[in-house]
Protein backbone atom coordinates (compact mmCIF):
# COMPACT_ATOMS: atom_id res chain seq x y z
CA UNK A 1 0.00 0.00 0.00
CA UNK A 2 1.69 3.18 -1.22
CA UNK A 3 -0.46 5.34 1.07
CA UNK A 4 1.36 3.93 4.09
CA UNK A 5 4.81 4.78 2.75
CA UNK A 6 3.67 8.23 1.63
CA UNK A 7 2.36 8.93 5.13
CA UNK A 8 5.52 7.59 6.79
CA UNK A 9 7.87 9.64 4.60
CA UNK A 10 5.73 12.78 4.81
CA UNK A 11 5.47 12.58 8.58
CA UNK A 12 9.19 11.79 8.85
CA UNK A 13 10.06 14.93 6.86
CA UNK A 14 7.66 17.06 8.91
CA UNK A 15 9.00 15.68 12.20
CA UNK A 16 12.60 16.37 11.25
CA UNK A 17 11.72 19.90 10.15
CA UNK A 18 10.08 20.46 13.55
CA UNK A 19 13.09 19.05 15.42
CA UNK A 20 15.71 21.13 13.62
CA UNK A 21 13.35 24.14 13.55
CA UNK A 22 13.15 24.32 17.34
CA UNK A 23 16.92 24.56 17.66
CA UNK A 24 17.25 27.13 14.87
CA UNK A 25 14.48 29.18 16.47
CA UNK A 26 16.24 29.10 19.85
CA UNK A 27 19.49 30.30 18.21
CA UNK A 28 17.82 33.54 17.20
CA UNK A 29 16.11 34.32 20.47
CA UNK A 30 17.68 36.71 22.99
CA UNK A 31 19.32 34.99 25.94
CA UNK A 32 18.15 37.44 28.60
CA UNK A 33 15.04 39.28 29.71
CA UNK A 34 11.51 38.13 29.02
CA UNK A 35 12.48 35.65 26.28
CA UNK A 36 14.98 33.91 28.53
CA UNK A 37 12.50 33.75 31.41
CA UNK A 38 9.95 32.21 29.06
CA UNK A 39 12.43 29.65 27.68
CA UNK A 40 13.46 28.71 31.24
CA UNK A 41 9.84 28.09 32.18
CA UNK A 42 9.09 26.18 28.97
CA UNK A 43 10.06 22.60 29.97
CA UNK A 44 7.96 22.75 33.17
CA UNK A 45 4.97 24.19 31.29
CA UNK A 46 5.29 21.51 28.63
CA UNK A 47 5.35 18.69 31.18
CA UNK A 48 2.42 20.05 33.21
CA UNK A 49 0.44 20.43 29.96
CA UNK A 50 1.30 16.83 28.99
CA UNK A 51 0.26 15.56 32.41
CA UNK A 52 -2.99 17.53 32.23
CA UNK A 53 -3.80 15.98 28.86
CA UNK A 54 -2.91 12.44 29.92
CA UNK A 55 -4.84 12.67 33.20
CA UNK A 56 -7.94 14.08 31.48
CA UNK A 57 -8.06 10.84 29.51
CA UNK A 58 -7.59 8.68 32.61
CA UNK A 59 -10.17 7.12 34.91
CA UNK A 60 -10.17 6.56 38.66
CA UNK A 61 -7.33 4.02 38.51
CA UNK A 62 -5.07 6.40 36.59
CA UNK A 63 -5.81 9.23 39.00
CA UNK A 64 -4.96 6.92 41.88
CA UNK A 65 -1.71 5.92 40.20
CA UNK A 66 -0.93 9.54 39.35
CA UNK A 67 -1.42 10.66 42.94
CA UNK A 68 0.84 7.92 44.31
CA UNK A 69 3.51 8.69 41.68
CA UNK A 70 3.44 12.39 42.56
CA UNK A 71 3.67 11.76 46.33
CA UNK A 72 6.53 9.26 45.99
CA UNK A 73 8.36 11.57 43.56
CA UNK A 74 7.95 14.46 45.99
CA UNK A 75 9.33 12.39 48.87
CA UNK A 76 12.12 10.48 47.10
CA UNK A 77 12.94 12.52 43.96
CA UNK A 78 13.75 9.17 42.43
CA UNK A 79 12.33 8.61 38.93
CA UNK A 80 12.40 4.76 38.69
CA UNK A 81 11.03 4.30 42.24
CA UNK A 82 8.21 6.81 41.63
CA UNK A 83 7.32 5.16 38.31
CA UNK A 84 7.21 1.65 39.74
CA UNK A 85 4.98 2.71 42.65
CA UNK A 86 2.57 4.39 40.24
CA UNK A 87 2.50 1.39 37.90
CA UNK A 88 1.92 -1.02 40.80
CA UNK A 89 -0.90 1.17 42.13
CA UNK A 90 -2.65 1.16 38.76
CA UNK A 91 -2.17 -2.60 38.36
CA UNK A 92 -3.51 -3.24 41.87
CA UNK A 93 -6.51 -0.95 41.46
CA UNK A 94 -7.40 -2.60 38.15
CA UNK A 95 -7.19 -5.98 39.83
CA UNK A 96 -9.51 -4.92 42.65
CA UNK A 97 -12.13 -2.99 40.69
CA UNK B 1 34.48 24.84 22.83
CA UNK B 2 37.29 22.64 24.09
CA UNK B 3 37.39 19.10 22.80
CA UNK B 4 36.63 16.46 25.36
CA UNK B 5 38.94 13.48 25.71
CA UNK B 6 37.43 10.28 24.35
CA UNK B 7 36.94 8.61 27.68
CA UNK B 8 34.79 11.47 28.89
CA UNK B 9 32.65 11.32 25.74
CA UNK B 10 32.17 7.62 26.39
CA UNK B 11 31.27 8.13 30.04
CA UNK B 12 28.77 10.88 29.15
CA UNK B 13 27.18 8.62 26.52
CA UNK B 14 26.92 5.79 29.05
CA UNK B 15 25.52 8.00 31.78
CA UNK B 16 22.89 9.42 29.43
CA UNK B 17 21.88 5.91 28.37
CA UNK B 18 21.70 4.79 32.00
CA UNK B 19 19.58 7.77 33.08
CA UNK B 20 17.26 7.08 30.12
CA UNK B 21 16.41 3.55 31.33
CA UNK B 22 13.14 4.45 33.13
CA UNK B 23 11.88 6.25 30.02
CA UNK B 24 13.09 3.34 27.87
CA UNK B 25 10.81 1.03 29.86
CA UNK B 26 7.87 3.29 29.06
CA UNK B 27 8.87 3.47 25.39
CA UNK B 28 9.26 -0.32 25.20
CA UNK B 29 5.66 -0.95 26.24
CA UNK B 30 4.35 1.80 23.97
CA UNK B 31 6.47 0.60 21.04
CA UNK B 32 5.27 -2.97 21.45
CA UNK B 33 1.68 -1.77 21.45
CA UNK B 34 2.37 0.16 18.24
CA UNK B 35 3.99 -2.88 16.59
CA UNK B 36 1.09 -5.06 17.62
CA UNK B 37 -1.48 -2.64 16.25
CA UNK B 38 0.25 -2.18 12.90
CA UNK B 39 0.67 -5.94 12.45
CA UNK B 40 -3.05 -6.41 12.95
CA UNK B 41 -3.89 -3.68 10.43
CA UNK B 42 -1.95 -5.00 7.47
CA UNK B 43 1.27 -3.00 7.71
CA UNK B 44 4.40 -4.74 6.43
CA UNK B 45 7.20 -5.35 8.92
CA UNK B 46 9.33 -2.83 7.00
CA UNK B 47 6.59 -0.22 7.30
CA UNK B 48 6.07 -0.65 11.03
CA UNK B 49 9.77 -0.53 11.92
CA UNK B 50 10.45 2.05 9.19
CA UNK B 51 7.86 4.38 10.66
CA UNK B 52 9.38 4.00 14.13
CA UNK B 53 12.88 4.70 12.79
CA UNK B 54 11.92 7.63 10.55
CA UNK B 55 9.29 9.40 12.64
CA UNK B 56 10.39 8.41 16.16
CA UNK B 57 7.41 9.89 17.96
CA UNK B 58 5.03 7.53 19.75
CA UNK B 59 1.84 9.53 19.89
CA UNK B 60 2.40 11.09 16.44
CA UNK B 61 2.86 7.65 14.86
CA UNK B 62 -0.24 6.32 16.57
CA UNK B 63 -2.41 9.25 15.55
CA UNK B 64 -1.19 9.28 11.93
CA UNK B 65 -1.74 5.52 11.76
CA UNK B 66 -5.23 5.93 13.22
CA UNK B 67 -6.14 8.66 10.70
CA UNK B 68 -4.81 6.63 7.76
CA UNK B 69 -6.67 3.46 8.79
CA UNK B 70 -9.81 5.52 9.36
CA UNK B 71 -9.65 6.61 5.72
CA UNK B 72 -8.78 10.26 6.38
CA UNK B 73 -6.18 10.31 3.60
CA UNK B 74 -2.40 10.81 3.51
CA UNK B 75 -2.48 14.60 3.95
CA UNK B 76 -4.74 14.52 6.99
CA UNK B 77 -2.71 11.73 8.57
CA UNK B 78 0.56 13.64 8.14
CA UNK B 79 -1.00 16.83 9.45
CA UNK B 80 -2.43 15.17 12.56
CA UNK B 81 0.88 13.45 13.34
CA UNK B 82 2.88 16.64 12.75
CA UNK B 83 0.52 18.59 15.03
CA UNK B 84 1.29 16.16 17.85
CA UNK B 85 5.02 16.42 17.17
CA UNK B 86 4.97 20.23 17.21
CA UNK B 87 5.81 20.11 20.91
CA UNK B 88 9.27 18.73 20.00
CA UNK B 89 9.95 22.20 18.58
CA UNK B 90 9.82 23.46 22.15
CA UNK B 91 12.06 20.61 23.34
CA UNK B 92 14.87 21.08 20.80
CA UNK B 93 14.62 24.81 21.52
CA UNK B 94 15.34 24.12 25.18
CA UNK B 95 18.33 21.91 24.18
CA UNK B 96 20.05 25.01 22.79
CA UNK B 97 22.73 25.08 25.48
CA UNK B 98 23.97 21.57 24.69
CA UNK B 99 23.81 21.95 20.91
CA UNK B 100 25.24 25.38 20.30
CA UNK B 101 28.70 25.55 18.67
CA UNK B 102 28.50 21.89 17.63
CA UNK B 103 29.23 20.78 14.04
CA UNK B 104 26.03 20.59 11.96
CA UNK B 105 26.05 16.79 11.76
CA UNK B 106 26.16 16.50 15.52
CA UNK B 107 23.23 18.92 15.81
CA UNK B 108 21.29 16.88 13.25
CA UNK B 109 22.05 13.59 15.05
CA UNK B 110 21.01 14.95 18.42
CA UNK B 111 17.78 16.64 17.37
CA UNK B 112 16.85 13.48 15.43
CA UNK B 113 16.70 11.51 18.69
CA UNK B 114 15.09 14.33 20.73
CA UNK B 115 11.76 13.46 22.39
CA UNK B 116 9.82 14.29 25.55
CA UNK B 117 12.26 11.99 27.31
CA UNK B 118 15.03 14.51 26.55
CA UNK B 119 13.28 16.89 28.94
CA UNK B 120 13.38 14.18 31.60
CA UNK B 121 17.08 13.67 30.92
CA UNK B 122 17.88 17.39 31.21
CA UNK B 123 15.92 17.38 34.46
CA UNK B 124 17.87 14.40 35.81
CA UNK B 125 21.16 16.11 35.02
CA UNK B 126 19.94 19.30 36.67
CA UNK B 127 18.92 17.49 39.86
CA UNK B 128 22.53 16.30 40.03
CA UNK B 129 23.69 19.88 39.79
CA UNK B 130 25.10 19.56 36.27
CA UNK B 131 23.92 20.80 32.89
CA UNK B 132 23.10 18.08 30.38
CA UNK B 133 26.08 17.80 28.01
CA UNK B 134 25.84 17.08 24.29
CA UNK B 135 27.01 13.47 24.59
CA UNK B 136 24.83 12.84 27.64
CA UNK B 137 21.70 13.87 25.71
CA UNK B 138 22.78 12.01 22.59
CA UNK B 139 23.57 8.81 24.53
CA UNK B 140 20.15 8.84 26.16
CA UNK B 141 18.39 9.67 22.90
CA UNK B 142 20.20 6.93 21.01
CA UNK B 143 19.25 4.30 23.59
CA UNK B 144 15.60 5.35 23.43
CA UNK B 145 15.71 5.31 19.61
CA UNK B 146 17.08 1.74 19.53
CA UNK B 147 14.64 0.50 22.19
CA UNK B 148 11.77 2.11 20.29
CA UNK B 149 12.61 0.35 17.01
CA UNK B 150 13.30 -3.00 18.70
CA UNK B 151 10.05 -2.79 20.70
CA UNK B 152 8.09 -2.05 17.51
CA UNK B 153 9.70 -5.04 15.79
CA UNK B 154 9.08 -7.25 18.82
CA UNK B 155 5.42 -6.22 19.10
CA UNK B 156 4.94 -6.80 15.37
CA UNK B 157 6.51 -10.26 15.35
CA UNK B 158 4.77 -11.45 18.50
CA UNK B 159 1.47 -9.94 17.50
CA UNK B 160 -0.24 -13.15 18.49
CA UNK B 161 -0.11 -14.38 22.06
CA UNK B 162 1.45 -11.27 23.56
CA UNK B 163 0.37 -10.65 27.15
CA UNK B 164 -1.76 -7.54 27.65
CA UNK B 165 0.40 -4.76 29.11
CA UNK B 166 -2.71 -3.14 30.65
CA UNK B 167 -3.07 -6.04 33.06
CA UNK B 168 0.24 -5.08 34.68
CA UNK B 169 -0.40 -1.37 34.57
CA UNK B 170 2.49 -0.99 32.12
CA UNK B 171 0.54 1.34 29.84
CA UNK B 172 0.66 3.77 32.78
CA UNK B 173 4.48 3.94 32.60
CA UNK B 174 4.39 6.95 30.26
CA UNK B 175 2.03 8.94 32.47
CA UNK B 176 4.13 7.98 35.51
CA UNK B 177 7.34 9.36 33.92
CA UNK B 178 5.85 12.80 33.43
CA UNK B 179 4.05 12.95 36.77
CA UNK B 180 7.26 11.91 38.55
CA UNK B 181 9.15 14.76 36.84
CA UNK B 182 6.88 17.45 38.24
CA UNK B 183 8.28 17.90 41.78
CA UNK B 184 11.81 18.34 40.40
CA UNK B 185 10.69 20.87 37.78
CA UNK B 186 8.86 22.99 40.31
CA UNK B 187 10.93 26.14 40.88
CA UNK B 188 8.71 27.78 43.47
CA UNK B 189 5.94 30.34 43.54
CA UNK B 190 6.91 31.93 40.22
CA UNK B 191 5.75 28.70 38.54
CA UNK B 192 2.18 28.83 39.92
CA UNK B 193 0.73 31.15 37.30
CA UNK B 194 2.55 29.74 34.22
CA UNK B 195 1.64 26.16 35.19
CA UNK B 196 -2.01 27.09 35.81
CA UNK B 197 -2.17 28.82 32.42
CA UNK B 198 -0.62 25.78 30.68
CA UNK B 199 -2.90 23.29 32.43
CA UNK B 200 -6.06 25.35 32.05
CA UNK B 201 -5.44 25.79 28.31
CA UNK B 202 -5.22 22.01 27.88
CA UNK B 203 -8.42 21.50 29.87
CA UNK B 204 -10.20 24.21 27.85
CA UNK B 205 -9.14 22.66 24.52
CA UNK B 206 -10.23 19.22 25.66
CA UNK B 207 -13.62 20.57 26.74
CA UNK B 208 -14.30 22.89 23.79
CA UNK B 209 -12.51 21.34 20.79
CA UNK B 210 -11.60 17.75 21.75
CA UNK B 211 -10.65 16.90 18.15
CA UNK B 212 -7.83 19.49 18.35
CA UNK B 213 -6.63 18.53 21.84
CA UNK B 214 -3.01 18.15 20.67
CA UNK B 215 -2.91 21.85 19.77
CA UNK B 216 -4.03 22.60 23.31
CA UNK B 217 -0.79 21.00 24.47
CA UNK B 218 1.46 23.23 22.35
CA UNK B 219 -0.56 26.39 22.84
CA UNK B 220 -0.87 25.70 26.58
CA UNK B 221 2.89 25.19 27.04
CA UNK B 222 3.65 28.28 24.94
CA UNK B 223 1.14 30.46 26.82
CA UNK B 224 2.57 29.22 30.11
CA UNK B 225 6.10 30.16 29.04
CA UNK B 226 4.79 33.50 27.75
CA UNK B 227 3.21 34.17 31.16
CA UNK B 228 6.53 33.41 32.85
CA UNK B 229 8.25 35.76 30.41
CA UNK B 230 6.01 38.78 30.96
CA UNK B 231 5.65 38.48 34.75
CA UNK B 232 8.49 39.60 37.01
CA UNK B 233 9.57 37.95 40.24
CA UNK B 234 12.27 39.01 42.63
Amino acid sequence: MTDIWATILGLAAASFAIRIGGFLLALHLPQEGAWARGMDALPGCLIIALVAMLMLNGGMNEWGGGTVTLLVAYKTRNLPVSMVSGILTVALMRLLW
Amino acid sequence: MTALPNHSIRSDLALGARDMLPMALAAATYGMAFGLLTAQSGFLFSQATGMSALVFGGSAQLVAFDQLMGGAGVGAAIFAGAALNMRILLITASMRGALINRPWWQVVASVYVATDASVALMQTAKSRGALASYWYLFGGGLLLFLVWILATAFGFLLSHGIPTPEKFGLDFAIVAVFVALLPGMWRGRSDVLPWCVAGATVVAFQALVPSQASWGLIIGATLGAFTAGVTHHD
